[in-house]
């Protein structure tokens, strides 16, 4: 299990990534990552709890902003 | 972009004084060691090195200690070398103990921080007090103690460094002259002018991100103590704020301004007094308030690639700048106060050779940085510096209420002391392993209460202007050490007392995986140079003499 230093470095590590890679391309990298993490949890009642949590509050075409 | 509406407390107004010994626009006394600046750094530097038995010059700009409060939260660390100095007490009756801190989402809180406290701690995890406040205190003990030669009004005005030491030049009102000294010690700021002399310039990262900061006077019996922080509250949305209160009636609003705020437009006063306002009134807090100072903050994380130039070396901002969130400016360059102090001391004394400075610069380099790994952590999610950033941030904040691990994210990393696990002065301790518990080489001795020649004490009490060896076992078969640097020996032995505790030896032992014959050797500073346990007596003594020796020889 990842302790709380190392999941902080993976966070720091991809906000750099994404920011190098530059605003625009942000959600196709994001997209990428998610699917990577998919099959690695490879665990489809997991999968699937975390989709619905992702998209609590936005199933109405609501966003995070206000 | 400071101002300044009324003063924190009355301060003491120094005159500018010629010394006696400044014939002619020169000092004809030649000084073992000239600090450039009168602040948190050059005054806890002044004090360590008097401790060390060497009497410095400090020249400080100023007429008075600095008049905004600048700094506002020490670390358990920091009060901890202010023990050391002498003001720890001071410091404690007037400032304000705290463990906790709040964060919120929006109305939401999503992340409480409960900073590391056990009933073995002697002080709080952090204190909450003004910087000049602290300032002023240091200039007390000094004057009670004759520790400084502290010349007021006196400036820095330019640097011939030579092989055995500096010519400085000073501006004052009354009268410029030049000085000659063996060591300068650069403790002047961020705009160093020493640095800026030297033609040297801090390396690192300048954010965008802009915060106003603002002191104010208020009714605050009712106020809890510690870190309040908001993201995007309704009170400043898209923005971030902090919220401290201060010993003496007093408040701090730390707040950010987005991208597109002017930052001309959010710096009069009355825009500010309105964003007070309305933060007070999103908490219900209804009373008059007074504003006393504020400045706008742009943060940087910067340091010097070496802290020694020849016989000039730097410490505190003059050497790094640390992003503040995570409180690390002042309180690491109260750090490198206390690491340089006792080194200087022992190279002017002629215990140490001139190479023992590259070890200050060595450990406090590396802490620099390891500071700002933290620090540009914690600056980067109160202020992301990019879309993405605040794509991740604010994802994980809407998150962090029912996921603890992502709320940890938020955690603002509070200052510690940094282990300093590869110092070349470290002892090569092969027995280190051995140790179940307790600080390794390089990590500072942890605080435990106990009782020492019939008194009610603290471990970090048992420290002094020396090498300290902490022997866990009877006085009668402790080592024999003959060092040639300052050391004291400790003996904590049990005795009939120990067995239920009350005297704390039991706990010690347990705490530092002592048995019977174990001994730690600690510097001044409070860092372990080594620890050694299972080793017979006769050996041990050898080591501890080579642990010794090494230190002397990496300085030669």
């Amino acid at each position: 299990m990842m302790d709380a230093g190392q999941l902080d470095d993976a966070y720091t590590r991809l906000c750099h990534g994404l920011t190098e890679a530059g605003e625009q391309a942000t959600p196709q990298v994001l997209a990428r990552l998610v699917l990577l993490l998919m099959q690695q949890v490879d665990d489809a009642q997991k999968v699937g709890a975390a989709i619905d949590e992702a998209l609590e509050g936005f199933r109405d075409g609501a966003s995070l902003r206000r | 972009m400071e101002r300044i509406f009324s003063e924190y407390f009355p301060y003491v107004r120094h005159p500018a004084v010629l010394p006696d010994t400044v014939v002619d626009g020169v000092d004809r006394v030649r000084h073992p060691v000239v600090i450039v600046g009168g602040g948190p750094t050059g005054l806890a530097l002044a004090l360590g090195l008097a401790r060390h038995g060497v009497r410095p010059v400090v020249l400080e700009a100023d007429d008075t200690v600095c008049t905004g409060s600048r700094a506002g939260a020490f670390t358990r660390r920091t009060i901890e070398i202010f023990q050391q100095l002498g003001i720890a007490e001071d410091v404690m009756a007037t400032g304000l103990g705290w463990s906790q801190g709040w964060t919120w989402w929006r109305d939401q809180e999503v992340l409480r921080l409960q900073m590391p406290h056990d009933e073995d701690q002697q002080y709080p995890p952090a204190v909450s007090h003004l910087q000049n406040w602290i300032e002023h205190l240091m200039v007390e003990a000094s004057a009670a103690r004759d520790a400084a030669d502290i010349r007021w009004q006196s400036s820095f005005d330019g640097i011939e460094s030579t092989s055995d030491g500096a010519k400085v030049r000073v501006h004052s009102p009354a009268g410029d002259y030049t000085m000659q000294a063996d060591h300068v010690v650069a403790c002047d700021g961020g705009r160093s002018r020493v640095r800026e002399a030297l033609g040297l310039s801090l390396q690192g990262t300048r954010y965008a991100g802009r915060y106003v900061i603002i002191d104010v006077r208020m009714e605050t019996a009712d106020l809890p103590s510690g870190r309040r922080c908001w993201f995007d509250p309704a009170s400043k949305p898209g923005g971030t704020l902090l919220m401290y209160k201060k010993p003496d009636g007093m408040v701090r609003f730390d707040y950010q301004l987005t991208d597109d705020e002017d930052e001309a437009v959010e710096m009069e006063p009355d825009r500010v007094f309105a964003r007070v306002d309305a933060h007070l009134a999103m908490l219900g807090i209804a009373r008059p308030w007074q504003p006393v100072w504020m400045t706008l903050y742009r943060a940087s994380a910067m340091t010097l690639d070496s802290y020694r130039h020849g016989r000039v070396l730097f410490a505190g901002d003059a050497a790094h700048l640390v992003p503040i969130f995570g409180v690390r400016g002042m309180n690491s360059s109260i750090d490198d106060a206390h690491n340089l102090a006792w080194k200087l001391a022992w190279v002017v004394r002629g215990l140490a050779g001139e190479s023992m400075l590259d070890s200050y610069s060595d450990e406090r380099v590396y802490a620099a940085r390891e500071n700002l790994r933290f620090a540009m952590k914690s600056a980067e999610f109160m202020a992301p510096p990019s879309p993405p950033f605040r794509l991740m941030r604010d994802a994980v904040l809407s998150l962090a209420a029912k996921h603890p691990r992502l709320a940890q994210l938020a955690n603002p990393r509070q200052h510690s002391a940094i282990p300093l696990v590869a110092s070349p002065l470290n002892a090569r301790a092969e027995g280190s392993e051995a140790f179940a518990a307790g600080p390794a080489p390089g990590e500072i001795v942890p605080e435990c209460p106990l009782r020492f020649d019939g008194e009610h004490t603290w471990l970090t009490r048992l420290l002094g202007p020396h090498f300290t060896a902490l022997w866990f076992g009877d006085a009668d078969r402790a080592p024999r050490i003959d060092s040639a640097l300052p050391f004291e020996m400790r003996c904590l032995h049990r005795s009939s007392d120990s067995s239920d505790n009350s005297d704390g030896i039991t706990r010690l032992w347990r705490k530092y995986g002592a048995d019977e014959g174990t001994l730690y050797l600690v510097r001044p500073d409070g860092h372990v140079l080594g620890r050694w346990r299972g080793v017979p007596a006769a050996r041990l003594a050898d080591e501890v003499h080579a642990a010794l020796a090494r230190v002397r020889s990496q300085t030669a």
